[in-house]
């Protein structure tokens, strides 16, 4: 019984951290409308980023944050400036266009085969770092220190990125955007400076999650995939858009993820997830928390 | 010589030189390399049923391959049925899933579609590589299966030499490419560019767009899957992690692309120009540069969505154009 | 005989009330025009009818049978055809391929299809441009096209949406003549439009809409005249009252 309860402990943290990977997905969809295919490469990217400064400096994973997150958004805002603004100017009347699923599909094959190629397929993990390993007792629990600290980072990045879009005149500029792009720009708004912004923080918040997650999750060229997979499970569940809808859904995956293996095997867990997926998508595509989307 | 004589002169002289191939290529990896390259240009192509002309992204086609190699595989193995029996059931079987998917996820927006179709392929490649046995069929799980080379012929689809394979897969993909020919021609072409391009009139002029998209998930369902089958009697083994694979789906997606979705050869083109690339890219620099082939479709990719979004044979299509008029304006000059 | 009635029609869209309780009926080979200011709720009595989305309350009656909620589809097959009022071309595509996709409702054969969509040109004085790029055509002929793939349906009651809206004088004109043309092939029309000489030419019969409610019908002379019209477009302090 104990057991149950640390592991649904544990699957809360995890997922939490999930969610944190989901919500620059979410963010990115909710203000352009596109689904970013590339998601999990930039968070592969990020975490490569926060590996080498934490490796070259010394620093601790968490002071990292200080130089990933201004790269990371500097990264986001030039890749859809330079790869994806072309396209939406092009398409000005499609509502959602397919093609920049393709480029960022592209871009996703590009960024995790440089990689491979640069860095090399071996796996590395940051050595010695203050929080590797680290448990925390509780009673007769143990609870993994890295995702608590995970757990904190995601809550206060989602509230603050929940903050800067109600309070931020930037903010509100990026959510009258993704009402109506055509009225937003009547009232001064630069579109696409806009998009760039909303990337360029779907990036660094992904640059976040990495910082997270390199305390205690193995870094290698493809690490992307999986959580790309299921951050766009994730933010179905959540609801595209969402910000807590995103942190909710990463939960819930943690969660089956960390709970269900007491039950069946692990694989089998992994279908469980598939299918919740597609449930979702086939009853209620936009989600527990999402905007109504005229599907 | 009229133009429409010189199309057919030019399409007699490129089906006699792929026809004619073997004659001169004797070795067997170029045979090999050429029939995997015919076998890509007609993944492709029956992709591009769905892709091209009902105007969505499925990015889970290998999902596809994979029924038609498994069925035809487990019946061929467990029961003795020729493996061409077997393609065809498998076919049925993958156009069957082809619809349960397509119903529900044709209505949706693009970008969920496309999540649908990889969710789809992905928990099957999850469910086969965790099952052993699946009611009396015996999948093997993640081992996969062998078929051991024991009878060759025609009755059990295998030969020991390779030109065999090459003709077969030649003669699918011209059936094929002669296929999407005639349905662009048809009804249900007009139907689905229609439906493809401007939904909501379409509708308002009889069409009932996700059906039509529908009977194109139907077609390509069951044409991919007869790929599936080649495949597996061609590589004489099969195993979830390379034909229920993303990377396939995504390759298959990323060619037509490149190529040209919607229109009959573009696929094709892609295929012609990119598997080369892959191949040449993987023997030389498989060892000093890993995934270098990924990366230049990725690049390839991302220039032609940016430059060219009807794909390359837009141009090629134009630069063929000129030559022609070019030939037949002097001709005219002449006389 | 009655080819549309609408009986107590209303759309909610949430909390806002698009059409309340409207009333309508067209005789069949009439022209009947549908006014009001802007955002009366035009469209939205449109798009009830051609079954872009079903009615909150109320029923719809084509050709005696009730329609309310059937798919555009079905109603296109049943024989009754619109054209939207953004126009929406296969751009990419001839003017004779879009009205051959208008010909397929009709035939299942490619050639029948061509056929019918070349007569349909001709009739409209347009098959000049069978081969133009449908992106690349005027406004005009852009709504032309509309109107000739609407007819190549061989609708018995057409739906046009303020098909004059972009459109200069000279070529208002000719959009009436054509209109007219239309009833000679024994379609009915059912009319949206702003531009009041035209609806005033062309309609046998006109409906007046304001916020979703019918507030005068009858011939255009009478309409015109009426008092709540008048209101309705001007403001009060225009009545005669």
């Amino acid at each position: 019984m104990i057991y149950i309860l640390e592991d649904t402990i544990n699957g809360i943290l995890m997922g939490s951290i999930y969610g944190l990977t989901a919500l620059g997905l979410t963010v990115i969809f909710g203000v352009l409308k596109v689904i970013n295919f590339a998601h999990g490469s930039l968070l592969m990217v990020g975490m490569y980023v926060a590996y080498w400064t934490v490796v070259l400096s010394g620093l601790h994973p968490y002071l990292a944050l200080v130089f990933v997150i201004p790269v990371m958004f500097l990264f986001g805002y030039y890749l859809q400036d330079i790869l994806i603004k072309p396209i939406f100017r092009a398409e000005k009347n499609v509502r959602e266009p397919i093609t920049v699923i393709i480029v960022t599909t592209g871009l996703w094959y590009v960024l995790d085969n440089l990689t491979l190629l640069i860095f090399g397929p071996q796996y590395r993990s940051i050595q010695g770092n203050p929080l590797q390993g680290k448990m925390l007792e509780l009673g007769q629990m143990l609870i993994s220190v890295p995702k608590l600290w995970g757990f904190v980072t995601a809550i206060l990045t989602a509230s603050l990125i929940y903050l800067f879009f109600q309070k931020t005149r930037m903010g509100r500029a990026i959510r009258a955007t993704s009402l109506d792009r055509e009225a937003a720009s009547l009232m001064g708004i630069n579109q696409y400076k806009v998009y760039n912004v909303a990337f360029g923080i779907g990036t660094a918040t992904a640059g976040i999650a990495a910082v997270t997650l390199v305390p205690f999750y193995n870094i290698f060229p493809t690490v992307g995939v999986l959580f790309d997979i299921k951050g766009f499970i994730i933010v179905v569940l959540g609801g595209l858009g969402s910000i807590g809808g995103a942190i909710l859904g990463g939960i819930i995956v943690g969660l089956i993820e960390s709970v269900a293996p007491q039950f069946m095997t692990a694989t089998w867990t992994e279908a469980i997830v598939y299918g919740l997926f597609l449930v979702f998508l086939f009853v209620k595509p936009s989600g527990l928390f999402g905007m109504k989307y005229d599907w | 010589m009229t133009r429409e004589k010189f199309n057919i002169i030019a399409l007699a002289g490129v089906v006699i030189v792929a026809f004619g191939l073997p004659l001169v290529v004797h070795s067997a990896t170029y045979l090999h390399i050429l029939i995997l390259l015919w076998l890509y240009a007609y993944l492709t192509t029956s992709w591009n049923l769905v892709g091209g002309f009902a105007g969505v992204l499925p990015l889970g086609h290998a999902a596809f391959v994979g029924i038609g190699a498994y069925t035809s595989t487990v019946l061929w193995l467990q029961y003795g049925i020729s493996p061409w029996i077997g393609m065809l059931i498998g076919g049925l079987l993958a156009t069957i899933v082809g619809i349960i998917i397509g119903l529900p996820t044709l209505k949706m927006r693009g970008a969920y579609f496309a999540l649908a179709t990889i969710a789809f392929a992905e928990g099957l490649r999850v469910m086969v590589e965790n099952i052993d046995r699946l009611g009396p069929f015996v999948l093997n799980g993640p081992r996969g299966l062998q078929i051991p080379p024991l009878e060759t012929g025609l009755y059990s689809f295998m030969f020991i030499s390779k030109i065999p394979y090459y003709y077969i897969i030649l003669v699918m993909l011209s059936g094929v490419l002669a296929f999407t020919w005639f349905i662009s021609r048809s009804k249900l072409g007009y139907l689905l560019n229609a439906g493809g391009e401007e939904p909501e009139a379409a509708m308002a002029l009889g069409i009932n767009v996700a059906r039509a998209k529908l009977i194109a998930m139907a077609m390509s369902s069951f044409l991919t899957a007869l790929a599936g089958t080649f495949y597996a009697q061609f590589t004489l083994y099969i195993h979830p992690k390379s034909i229920i694979s993303l990377d396939l789906s995504f390759e298959i997606a990323f060619i037509a692309l490149i190529g040209g979705r919607g229109s009959i050869a573009g696929p094709v083109l892609g295929a012609l120009l990119l598997r080369p690339v892959s191949d040449f890219s993987r023997i030389y620099f498989g060892d000093t540069l890993p995934g270098l082939h990924l990366i230049i479709f990725g690049v390839v990719l991302i220039l032609v969505m940016l430059f060219q979004p009807r794909g390359l044979q837009e141009p090629l299509t134009r630069m063929f154009n000129k030559l022609q008029a070019r030939l037949f304006a002097s001709k005219a000059m002449e006389a | 005989m009655k080819i549309l009635e609408v009986q107590r029609l209303t759309k909610d869209f949430g909390g806002l009330r698009a059409v309340d309780s409207l009333d309508l009926d067209i005789e069949e080979g009439e022209i009947l025009g549908l006014i009001g200011p802007n955002g009366a709720g035009k469209s939205t009595v449109f798009n009830c009818v051609a079954g872009v989305y079903p009615p909150t309350r109320g029923h719809i009656y084509f050709r005696s049978e009730e329609i309310s909620g059937r798919k555009p589809w079905d109603l296109c097959k049943y024989g009754l055809a619109r054209t939207f009022q953004i126009v929406k071309p296969f751009a990419s595509k001839s003017v004779l391929y879009n009205v051959m996709v208008g010909a397929f409702a009709i035939t299942d054969k490619t050639s029948e299809a061509r056929e019918k969509a070349l007569w349909v040109l001709e009739y409209l004085n347009f098959e000049d441009r069978k081969d133009t790029r449908a992106g690349n055509l005027t406004i005009a002929d852009r709504k032309r096209l509309e109107i000739a793939r609407a007819l190549a349906t061989e609708p018995k009651l057409l739906l046009l949406d303020e098909v004059m809206a972009g459109l200069r004088p000279a070529e208002v004109d000719e959009m009436v003549a054509i209109i007219r043309r239309l009833r000679e092939q024994g379609v009915t029309i059912f009319v949206i439009e702003h531009i009041m000489r035209a609806i005033m030419a062309l309609s046998d019969r006109v409906v007046v809409i304001q916020f979703g409610q019918k507030i005068a019908e009858g011939l255009p002379q009478q309409v015109a005249a009426d008092e709540n019209v008048i209101k309705a477009y001007l403001g009060e302090e225009y009545a005669v009252s």
